[in-house]
Order: structure tokens, then C-alpha cells, then sequence
């Protein structure tokens, strides 16, 4: 860190970045139905990473459950009712 | 940094439903029978570049989805894309999974240097090191994130997750909606 700020023109562009981290941080927590609620000077960088990690996988695996959801009810429908017919056009 | 789009929410969800069902539709087109597992996919790819395509190209991340599909996507899917986004896509070009291959076993090798000493950290070094592993995290999740700075990522994961909340939450409404014709009777 020393011999960072010795380096006055490197040391004046990561203040800057350093500013921006924390804003940027702090409307990711913002996102997170987790962590959203809690201060955001009570939660810190790592935890806002660790969770906004786990909510992409999560939003991923829902993507991912209704498509299961998705294929499997346009599968179900039976064939001649006019539900069916709604959901095909609409649909597939 | 580009300025990102500021769109309402309403008009995001309306544009990735109709690119959706645009693309589902295509993939019908290709083929009137199609197994559960074949349906699946094309809902999900349908969906995947439906909601890349609401941000045509202003970010990292939907370019990485649609260069994805340009070089893993043939025949329905391909149409399917094309369709959605309203252009033929690039040719199909092998991605550079060698180069990427080595770095990833090059970390791997790398030490700590303090582990190696037998040295105890301070607790802003062990924050610091949680960061940069979950920032390596976050890379691997967001796509495209590999190659981008560390703020950078976070604006695109800002609206990455902005995007992915928008294509779960049609997607819930669809499933529900489906779900519920299904379960009445609708006599005429």
C-alpha cells in the first residue's frame, strides 16, 4: 500500500476507482433480495459478491426449472381441448 | 463505458416475451413433434437469446450469449436466433478453448506465496483475498466476464441480474398462466 501511495499519479487514480467500487458495490447489494434490506455499511464487499454469486446461480436453476415447467405443461395439455389450443398458438 | 439503456421494466418484459414466443415458434416450424427434452431447449435457448437481444449489443454479456449460440447453434436453434435478433449470424468459428485451458492451469499451480513462508495474514489481507476468489467467481457466472476488468464486471453484472429477474419473472407468469388453463375447463 506504501509504495502505492508514493506513486502520487497511481495513488490519485485508484482513490477514484476505490469511490467507484463502493458505489457499484453497494447497488449490487441493492439487487439482492438477501442482503438488500440490511445497511450497506453493515455488509461488506466479499458478502455482497458471495451472495450475488449465489442469486445468479439461483436465477439460473429457475431459468433452468421452467423450462423443465415450460415443456412439460405444453406436453400435458391434451390434444383436442381448447386450452390446448390457446396455449399451441400462443406458444409453439 | 457505453450508457446503459434505461428502459422501463414493462417494456423490457413485453420485447423479451414477444422475441421469446418468436423463437419457440420457429423451433415449431423446424419440427410439429418434439420430445420434452427438445422442447425444453428450445424454450430455454429461445428464451437465453430473447432477453440477450433486449439490450441489442450495448453489453458484454448479451454479445457473449449470442456469440455462444453463433458457434454451438445449428439448424432450428440457429434459425431460432436468427430470427430473434433479427440477423444471420456470423459462420460458426471453433472458440479458443486451448488458450483458455492453459490459464486456467496456470492459477492452479500458482502458490501462495505466504502459504509457502508459513505466514499469518491480516484480517484486510484475508478481505482482500475473498474479493479477488469471488470476483473470479462472479467472471465464470456472468458471461463474458472473463476477459473484463474488475468494474466493468460489476456494471455488467448490474444488468445482467436486472435482465435475468425480467426473463424469470415472464417466465413464472407463463408457466402459472399455462398451469391454470390446464387445470380448468373452459367450455364454449
Amino acid at each position: 500500500m506504501s509504495s502505492r501511495r508514493s506513486r502520487s499519479r497511481q495513488s490519485g487514480a485508484s482513490r477514484i476507482s476505490d469511490e467507484q467500487i463502493v458505489d457499484l458495490v453497494s447497488r449490487l447489494q441493492q439487487l439482492i433480495p438477501e442482503i438488500r434490506s440490511r445497511r450497506s455499511d453493515k455488509v461488506s464487499a466479499s458478502k455482497v459478491l458471495q451472495e450475488t454469486c449465489n442469486y445468479i446461480r439461483s436465477l439460473h436453476r429457475e431459468v433452468d426449472d421452467l423450462s423443465d415447467r415450460l415443456s412439460e405443461l405444453l406436453e400435458s395439455t391434451d390434444s383436442d381441448s381448447a386450452q390446448a389450443a390457446i396455449i399451441r398458438s400462443l406458444l409453439m | 463505458m457505453k450508457a446503459r439503456m434505461q428502459m422501463s421494466s414493462s417494456v423490457v418484459k413485453q420485447e423479451f416475451f414477444k422475441k421469446w414466443i418468436k423463437g419457440m415458434q420457429i423451433y415449431s416450424a423446424f419440427n410439429k413433434e418434439m420430445t420434452i427434452m427438445e422442447r425444453k431447449r428450445a424454450i430455454k435457448l429461445s428464451a437465453d437469446v430473447a432477453i440477450a437481444s433486449t439490450r441489442s449489443a450495448t453489453t458484454q454479456w448479451s454479445r457473449a450469449v449470442v456469440a455462444d449460440v453463433s458457434t454451438s447453434a445449428a439448424g432450428a436453434a440457429r434459425a431460432a436466433a436468427e430470427e430473434i435478433l433479427g440477423r444471420k449470424l456470423p459462420e460458426r468459428k471453433a472458440l479458443a478453448t486451448t488458450c483458455s485451458k492453459k490459464i486456467v492451469r496456470r492459477s492452479h499451480q500458482r502458490r501462495s506465496k505466504a502459504a509457502a513462508r508459513g505466514v499469518v495474514r491480516s484480517s484486510a489481507a484475508i478481505a482482500k483475498k475473498l474479493v479477488r476468489n469471488r470476483t473470479r467467481v462472479l467472471k465464470r457466472l456472468v458471461p463474458g466476464g472473463k476477459k473484463l476488468d474488475e468494474i466493468s464486471l460489476i456494471k455488467e453484472t448490474l444488468d445482467y441480474i436486472a435482465c435475468l429477474q425480467v426473463q424469470v419473472d415472464v417466465m413464472r407468469h407463463l408457466a402459472a398462466a399455462a398451469e391454470s388453463l390446464d387445470h380448468q375447463q373452459i367450455s364454449f
